[in-house]
C-alpha cells in the first residue's frame, strides 16, 4: 500500500527538552557533528524539533548524482550509504538543512524515520522520547486535523519540496510582566 | 543483546528507572522503563546521553596523584598505594591527635543511589570525625511546610492530571523535572489552568497559560494578598478554617492590618489586575495543585515565603480532601533504615560524639576547628569548589589541608586541586537502590556492565579501605567489609518497607519499580492541623522594588543562577552530544541593563563583587527584570566563585541562600 507517513508536532506540547534530539543520537549512535533531529527555539516562547521531512518531493533525492536516495512505499525516504560519495549536493539542495555530513565517513547521513524500528513495530525513536507527546506519525495521505496547518512562521518554505510534516500552532496565553 | 533494568542516581525530581541493553559487555543504548509510572518509559537528554557519558574520553580510569597538589603533575598509582597513604594518613593524625576528629568528608548529591552511603559508613566505622551536618537544598522549604502542617507532606506527582488548576511557585520543570510536565498538559488538555509566578520568564512560564512575573522573593508578599482578598470577599474554606486551624484570628488580624494590596503591587511589580486574577482562579477552581518549587528557598525570605504559600493553600481550601493540595517534595528516604547512612562505629574513651559542622559553611567552620583542626578530607558524589560557595574559604582550608582524597568519574575542578583522585563507577557498573525526593517509586539499579577499567564504586572502596586499614591496626574501623552490595540492598528491604512497596524480596524489583502504596496527604486528615506563620514584618525587599539602577548602587544586581536544561550543576560537561550547551559562563542581563553598561550581545563581560570575579559572555533577554541577571551553573569558570553564604540568624538551620547575592557587570578589561 503507498502511502505517505510523516511527522505531527503539536507546538505548544513541546517545551524544548531535546529529549527526541538525544534519544535519536543514542538510537543510531551519530557522532557529534551530526545531527539527524534537532531543536530549536523558534519564537521566545516556542520550539521546534525536526528531522527530516520525508518530503513528497524530495530534492534531496532529485540532485543526488549517485542516485542514493530511495522513497518508500510508506513514504520514508532513505539514503543509501554504499552510493553516498559525500559531494554534498543533498545538503545545499534540501531546503530545511536536513543531510549531515559525517567528517570521519565522508557520507552523509539523515533521519531514516526509524525504519529499522518500525519495521518491527516500533515508533521512531523521538517520538517514543518526547514526554509531552509533541512528536506524533501520521499517514499524512488521510490525515486530517481541523486545527492542524502545513506550516507556522519559522519553518522554511516548504512549497518546493512539499514536506510530511504538519503543525498544531501555538494558542495564545496571558502574561503579567513586571510593572 | 542482554538487557538491565538500571535507575539513574541524579539529583533530579525524576529518578528514572531505565533498560540498558549490553552487547558484548558494552551499552549500546540506553530506554526509559515503561514500567515506571513516572517517567513511562522516557528519559530526559541526559539520560538518552549516558552511553557518551560510560565511555567518556575524559572519564578517569585509575587512581591518580599528583605533587605538588594543584600543579597538574598526576601520575597513575594502584589503588594499593592509594590505600597505604591514606591509611598512613588516617593513623598518623590518629597517634598524633589521639582520635580522629582530625579526619572528616564532604559528600552531598552526586549520586543519590542508597548504597553511596558508604562514604558516611566508612567514616563511622572509624568512631568519632568530623562529618557535615544539615542540607544546602530542601532545609527551609521543609521547615516551612512543618510549621505549617505539623508533619511533612507528600503527594504522588502523578495526581496533578486531576487538578483543575496548576499554580506553579519557582519551578522549572520544562528543565528540571521534564516528565512531570505530560501530567500538566493532560490536566490542562481536560481544562486545567496552568499558572507559572516566577521572577523568569523560564521554559516553563512560556507554556502557562497565565504567567505572573513577581520580584525575587517577594513571593509570599503576593501570597498573602491573594489571600486577603479571599478572606475580604468571603471566598475562603470556612469548615476548615473552623475545624483544622490553630490559629485564624490571628492570621486574619495579620492580614486586614499589615497588608495592602496596592503596596504589594508594588513590591512584587505584579499588577492589581495580576493579583486580582490569581484570587480569583484559586477561589474557584478545584481541585487545585499548589507546586512550591525549590527556588524560593534560595534566600533568606525563603521559609517565610513557602509558609505564606501555604496558607493560600489553606485558605483557598486546596487542601480539602479531593480539592488539591501543596506539592513540595516526598522524603522517600525517610522510610528506610539507611543502614550505612546510620552505621554505628565503635566507641572512644573519652569523645562521644563526631565534630559536626554546618555543610552550608563547611569550609568556613572547618578551618576554625583546633584541637585537632581538620586535616585530611575526602570528597565523594560533590563538587564542592564548582558548586559550592565561598571558595575563598575552601582556598583557606585546603592550606591546611595535609591530604585530600576526591573520588569522582571526571577531573573536576575539586579533583584537579586535590592530592588523590580516585576513579568512580556509573550506575551501570554497580548494583543499588534509588527512591526519588518527589514521585513514590522504589527502583533497583543492577549491575550491566563490568566496572569501567579500575573504577570503583564508593562502597567498594569503603569495603576496600577499611578491610585494608584493619590489617595495618587491628579493629580500627567496624565497617562489615565483607557485606556485598546485595547484602546491604537485602537489609533496606525490611519487612515494613516490603509492606509498605507490596514486595516480597528485593528481587521482584528486578521486574520492575514499585509503588509506595500509602501517601502522605495533607488533605482530609482529620489529624491535621493548620498552623498560619504570620510574618514578624512584611518580608520587604525594597531593593527588588526600585527599579532603577543608581549610581551609587555598589553590586546592583541579584544573581539568579538557575539548572541548565543539559546539565546537572556541574556534572555532563565533558558530553559532546550535550555540548550544544558549552561549558562557558552566560550572563543573561535585562535590555535595561545592557544599555545602562553599553553592553551589546555576545560581548565578554566581568561578573563580579567583594568576593571576586567570572568572565561571562553577555545575553540580552528581554524578559528579564531590569535588576535582575543570570548565570549559568558551569564546571570549570563556576559563579559560585562570587556567592558567600549568609545564615539567617533567627529561623536555624536554613538551606543554602545561593539567590542573596548582589553583584556588578562591566565590559571585560584583560
Ligand atoms: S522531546 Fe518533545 S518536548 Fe522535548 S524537545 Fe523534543 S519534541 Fe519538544
Ligand atoms: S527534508 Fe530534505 S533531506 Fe528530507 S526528504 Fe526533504 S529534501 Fe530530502
Ligand atoms: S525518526 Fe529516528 S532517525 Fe529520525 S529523527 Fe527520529 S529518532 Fe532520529
Amino acid at each position: 500500500m503507498v502511502k505517505q507517513m510523516g511527522f505531527v508536532f503539536n507546538i505548544d506540547l513541546c517545551i524544548g527538552c531535546k529529549a527526541c534530539e538525544i534519544a535519536c543520537r543514542n538510537e543510531n549512535q551519530t557522532v557529534s557533528a551530526v545531527k539527524w533531529r534537532k531543536v530549536s527555539k523558534l519564537t521566545d516562547d516556542t520550539y521546534l524539533s525536526i528531522s527530516c521531512n520525508h518530503c513528497s518531493s524530495p530534492e534531496c533525492f532529485r540532485v543526488c548524482p549517485e542516485n542514493a536516495f530511495t522513497k518508500r512505499g510508506d513514504g520514508i525516504v532513505q539514503i543509501n550509504s554504499n552510493l553516498c560519495t559525500g559531494c554534498g549536493l543533498c545538503i545545499s539542495a534540501c531546503p530545511f538543512g536536513v543531510p549531515q555530513y559525517d567528517p570521519e565517513l565522508h557520507k552523509v547521513s539523515k533521519c531514516q524515520m526509524c525504519y529499522p524500528r518500525q519495521d518491527k513495530g516500533f515508533l521512531p525513536a523521538c517520538i517514543e522520547a518526547c514526554s509531552t507527546g509533541a512528536i506524533g506519525m501520521e499517514n499524512l495521505d488521510n490525515f486530517c486535523s481541523r486545527e492542524a496547518v502545513s506550516t507556522i512562521p519559522g519553518f522554511p518554505d516548504s512549497r518546493l519540496t512539499n514536506p510530511s510534516i504538519v503543525f498544531y500552532p501555538a494558542k495564545k496565553r496571558k502574561r503579567y510582566f513586571l510593572n | 543483546m542482554e538487557i538491565y533494568r538500571n535507575a539513574c542516581p541524579r539529583n533530579c525530581f525524576a529518578s528514572c528507572s531505565m533498560l540498558s541493553y549490553v552487547n558484548n559487555g558494552e551499552i549500546i543504548k540506553v530506554s526509559g522503563d515503561p514500567k515506571h509510572g513516572f517517567n513511562q518509559g522516557r528519559l530526559c537528554a541526559k539520560g538518552y546521553a549516558f552511553t557518551q557519558y560510560v565511555y567518556n574520553p575524559y572519564r578517569l580510569k585509575y587512581p591518580i596523584m599528583q605533587s605538588p597538589r594543584g600543579s597538574g603533575n598526576w601520575k597513575r598509582i594502584t589503588w594499593d598505594k592509594a590505600y597505604s597513604i591514606i591509611i598512613d594518613k588516617i593513623l598518623e593524625l590518629n597517634v598524633r591527635y589521639g582520635s580522629n576528629l582530625a579526619c572528616g568528608y564532604n559528600k552531598f548529591s552526586g549520586n543519590l543511589g542508597l548504597l553511596h552511603y558508604a562514604v558516611e559508613g566508612m567514616f563511622n566505622s572509624f568512631g568519632p570525625h568530623t562529618k557535615p551536618v544539615g542540607n544546602p537544598c530542601l532545609i527551609s522549604g521543609e521547615q516551612a511546610i512543618k510549621s505549617s502542617f505539623g508533619q511533612t507532606v507528600s503527594l504522588m506527582p502523578e495526581k496533578m492530571v486531576d487538578a483543575n488548576l496548576i499554580v506553579i511557585w519557582g519551578a522549572n520543570p520544562a528543565v528540571t523535572n521534564v516528565h512531570q510536565m505530560k501530567f500538566i498538559f493532560k490536566a490542562r488538555q481536560k481544562g486545567a489552568k496552568l499558572v507559572v509566578i516566577d521572577p523568569i520568564f523560564t521554559q516553563t512560564a512560556a507554556k502557562a497559560d497565565i504567567y505572573i512575573q513577581v520580584n525575587p522573593g517577594t513571593d509570599g508578599l503576593l501570597a498573602h494578598a491573594i489571600a486577603k482578598i479571599l478572606i475580604d470577599s468571603s471566598l475562603y474554606d470556612q469548615e476548615f478554617i473552623d475545624n483544622q486551624t490553630t490559629n485564624w484570628i490571628e492570621y486574619r488580624q495579620y492580614v486586614s492590618t499589615e497588608v495592602n494590596i496596592t503596596e504589594v503591587s508594588q513590591e512584587t511589580g505584579v499588577s492589581i489586575e495580576g493579583i486580582n486574577e490569581l484570587a480569583h482562579l484559586y477561589s474557584l477552581s478545584k481541585p487545585c495543585a499548589t507546586w512550591i518549587g525549590f527556588g524560593i528557598q534560595r534566600n533568606k525570605n525563603g521559609r517565610e515565603n513557602i509558609s505564606a504559600i501555604n496558607t493560600l493553600a489553606a485558605l483557598a481550601g486546596t487542601l480539602q480532601k479531593g480539592k488539591g493540595g501543596v506539592y513540595y517534595a516526598h522524603n522517600g528516604l525517610e522510610d528506610f533504615p539507611a543502614n550505612l547512612l546510620n552505621h554505628q562505629g565503635p566507641k572512644h574513651s573519652n569523645i562521644n560524639t563526631s565534630r559536626e559542622i554546618n555543610i552550608n559553611k563547611f569550609a568556613e567552620e572547618a578551618i576554625k576547628l583546633s584541637e585537632p583542626p581538620l586535616k585530611f578530607l575526602w570528597i565523594a558524589s560533590r563538587n564542592p569548589l564548582s558548586q559550592d560557595h565561598d571558595f575563598k574559604k575552601w582556598e583557606l582550608l585546603f592550606h591546611e589541608l595535609e591530604l585530600i582524597v576526591t573520588v569522582d568519574l571526571f577531573m573536576t575542578r575539586t579533583a584537579e586541586l586535590s592530592d588523590i583522585v580516585l576513579p568512580a563507577t556509573t550506575h551501570f557498573e554497580d548494583p543499588d537502590l534509588i527512591i526519588s525526593y518527589w514521585h513514590q517509586w522504589l527502583s533497583y539499579n543492577e549491575q550491566a556492565i563490568p566496572a569501567y577499567f579500575e573504577s570503583k564504586s564508593d562502597l567498594q572502596i569503603a569495603r576496600d579501605l577499611t578491610k585494608k586499614l584493619n590489617e595495618c591496626s587491628p579493629n580500627f574501623s567496624n565497617f562489615p567489609h565483607e557485606l556485598e552490595p546485595i547484602d546491604w540492598i537485602e537489609r533496606e528491604i525490611t519487612p515494613s518497607i516490603k509492606e509498605l512497596y507490596s514486595l516480597k524480596s528485593y528481587k521482584q524489583l528486578l521486574d520492575g519499580p514499585h509503588l509506595r502504596n500509602e501517601e502522605k496527604h495533607s488533605e482530609g486528615s482529620s489529624s491535621m492541623n493548620f498552623h498560619f506563620v504570620i510574618p514578624n514584618k512584611i518580608a520587604s525587599s525594597s531593593e527588588a522594588s526600585t527599579n532603577v539602577i543608581e549610581d551609587q548602587d555598589s553590586n546592583p544586581f541579584k544573581l539568579i543562577t538557575p539548572q541548565s536544561l543539559l546539565r546537572i550543576h556541574s556534572q555532563y560537561g565533558t558530553l559532546s552530544w550535550l555540548s550544544s550547551e558549552k561549558d562557558e559562563a552566560i550572563v543573561e542581563l535585562s535590555e535595561y541593563a545592557a544599555e545602562k553598561y553599553w553592553i551589546s550581545e555576545g560581548e565578554k563581560v566581568e561578573v563580579y563583587n567583594q568576593n571576586g570575579r567570572i568572565a561571562a559572555t553577555a545575553k540580552i533577554n528581554r524578559y528579564l527584570p531590569k535588576k535582575v541577571i543570570l548565570v549559568n551553573q558551569v564546571g570549570k569558570n563556576p559563579i559560585n566563585q562570587v556567592i558567600v553564604h549568609e545564615e539567617n540568624s533567627n529561623i536555624g538551620k536554613s538551606s543554602a541562600n545561593f539567590y542573596d547575592s548582589s553583584v556588578n557587570i562591566r565590559k571585560w578589561r584583560d
